[in-house]
């Protein structure tokens, strides 16, 4: 099982940022993460239509999420017996719509997920408006998490409420007044401005309000306890984006920086830069440049050694101290030119894209790799 | 007024509103946004790959949030 506190922002990001002028398309996607003791495999298929026209959009989304682990975490190998492949499955369904009314957008999107050991509903809407005759947009989000957290005890899933405060208590027994029920309240408000002719930016504040059991039921600290996180957490990010076309150059530079804090005391710097060329006429090079660092949270010791009366425990590298460096590249070509020939007209409008993104790290998980293949037509 | 965490997320506000301010009233009209337009100018054309940037993040990171979720638009419609 795989703790996704922050999922919800990425499908609110699809949402916001959903091209109401876009055409009927359907997108094929392939990722694909690769570190030293895990592996993801997660295609995703994207349609999305126009009825009738650009004002009322649709769309639906299937994402398959295989993930292939050495262990199922830290400690496993107590529960499973040993360290072997262990592959789990998830399945993610998403409906959108969203729509547009002279100045104003409105959008909305419901989604499922289930695997066999996390059940995920989520919704949201997101409202903008164009400001400065549209050189400008404005836009305000909010969305919902509810999640049921479970545990693969015995062979059946059982409601997993959170790490045992003490050891005297009984492994896999809830706790009296504890609830599986993990509740995440996103709320986000965005500006993004054409600043010049040639000069895009924007700025955004994202928090999330995090209520329920938020540690992972099969990882355990030294000498076998169970790991033991709080069960709220109050999360708060504050980001802004420069992206600029390089005078007569085929380039655009980017610059973005990011600022995160919690009260667990995570608090995170995330500067990144990208650059744009367009090396030919229907061929986009982007290389990228991410850094990434962050404080340790107050619950996390370095040695990892915990007493059987601690109240919270964690064995989780994400909240250890560590930074992260992330060069990567990615091609988009655009198959417009194949669409002239004969036969092949249908190709206007598709592009196919390749991704790659090499991490380094200093934390337990160790470097990693993700990589992408993309294939968008219209239709 | 602001003193720990909060100092940052202060100073990127203050920044934003101070260029808002600076810029706001010298809008870029329509036929102005050409250059804008272009793919590699647009941030929704990276919404999909944003999706599973930020679905990583929040598996191997503490933190989250600026891959774009708070941009409404790109104001070169």
């Amino acid at each position: 099982m795989r703790l996704r506190l922050a999922r919800l922002s990425a499908l609110v990001l699809l949402l916001a940022s959903r091209d109401l002028a876009a055409e009927d398309r359907v997108t094929v996607r392939g990722n694909y993460y690769r570190e030293a003791s895990t592996r993801v495999l997660a295609p995703v298929v994207y349609v999305e239509k126009d009825l009738p026209d650009e004002r009322f959009t649709i769309g639906a989304e299937y994402l398959l999420d295989a993930v292939t682990s050495a262990s199922i975490g830290a400690g496993a190998a107590a529960v499973t017996g040993g360290d072997f492949l262990f592959t789990e499955f998830r399945h993610e369904g998403t409906l959108r719509a969203s729509g547009r009314l002279r100045n104003w957008s409105f959008s909305g999107f419901f989604r499922y997920s289930t695997e066999s050991d996390w059940i995920s509903r989520s919704f949201g809407a997101t409202v903008a408006r164009d400001v400065f005759g549209r050189a400008g947009t404005v836009s305000l989000t909010y969305s919902a998490n509810l999640d049921s957290v479970l545990q693969i005890y015995g062979g059946r899933a059982i409601p997993w409420t959170g790490g045992q405060m003490s050891i005297g208590d009984t492994p896999g027994q809830p706790e009296p007044n504890g609830t599986n029920l993990l509740q995440l309240h996103y709320l986000a408000l965005g500006y993004t401005h054409a600043l010049t002719r040639r000069l895009l930016g924007g700025v955004g504040v994202e928090s999330i309000f995090a209520r329920g059991p938020q540690d992972n039921p099969y990882r355990k600290v030294r000498d076998g306890l169970d790991e033991s996180h709080p069960r709220e957490r109050n999360r708060i990010s504050a980001s802004g984006f420069l992206r600029w076309a390089v005078p007569r150059t085929p380039l655009a530079l980017e610059s973005r920086y990011r600022f995160y804090a919690d009260d667990w005391d995570i608090i995170a710097h995330n500067p990144e830069v990208r650059m744009y060329a367009r090396v030919l006429k229907r061929l986009i090079i982007r290389l990228r440049y991410r850094f990434y660092h962050q404080t340790g949270a107050y619950f996390w010791r370095a040695d990892g050694n915990y007493s059987s009366d601690s109240v919270y425990r964690t064995a989780d590298p994400k909240m250890t101290r560590f930074l992260s460096h992330m060069p990567g590249a990615e091609l988009t070509l655009e198959l417009d030119g194949l669409a002239k020939h004969r036969g092949l007209h249908w190709l206007r409008g598709a592009w196919i894209q390749a991704t790659y993104n090499h991490l380094f790290q200093t934390n337990r998980f160790g470097n990693a790799r993700l990589g992408s293949l993309a294939f968008s037509i219209p239709f | 007024m602001f003193a720990g965490p909060a100092r940052p997320v202060a100073l990127v506000l203050a920044a934003a509103a101070l260029a808002a301010c600076a810029t706001a009233c010298a809008t870029v009209r329509p036929s102005e946004r050409e250059v804008l337009s272009r793919p590699e100018m647009n941030p929704q054309t990276e919404v999909m790959e944003a999706q599973f940037q930020s679905h990583f993040e929040s598996a191997r990171e503490g933190g989250f949030g600026g891959n774009g979720a708070a941009g409404g638009g790109c104001g070169c419609g």
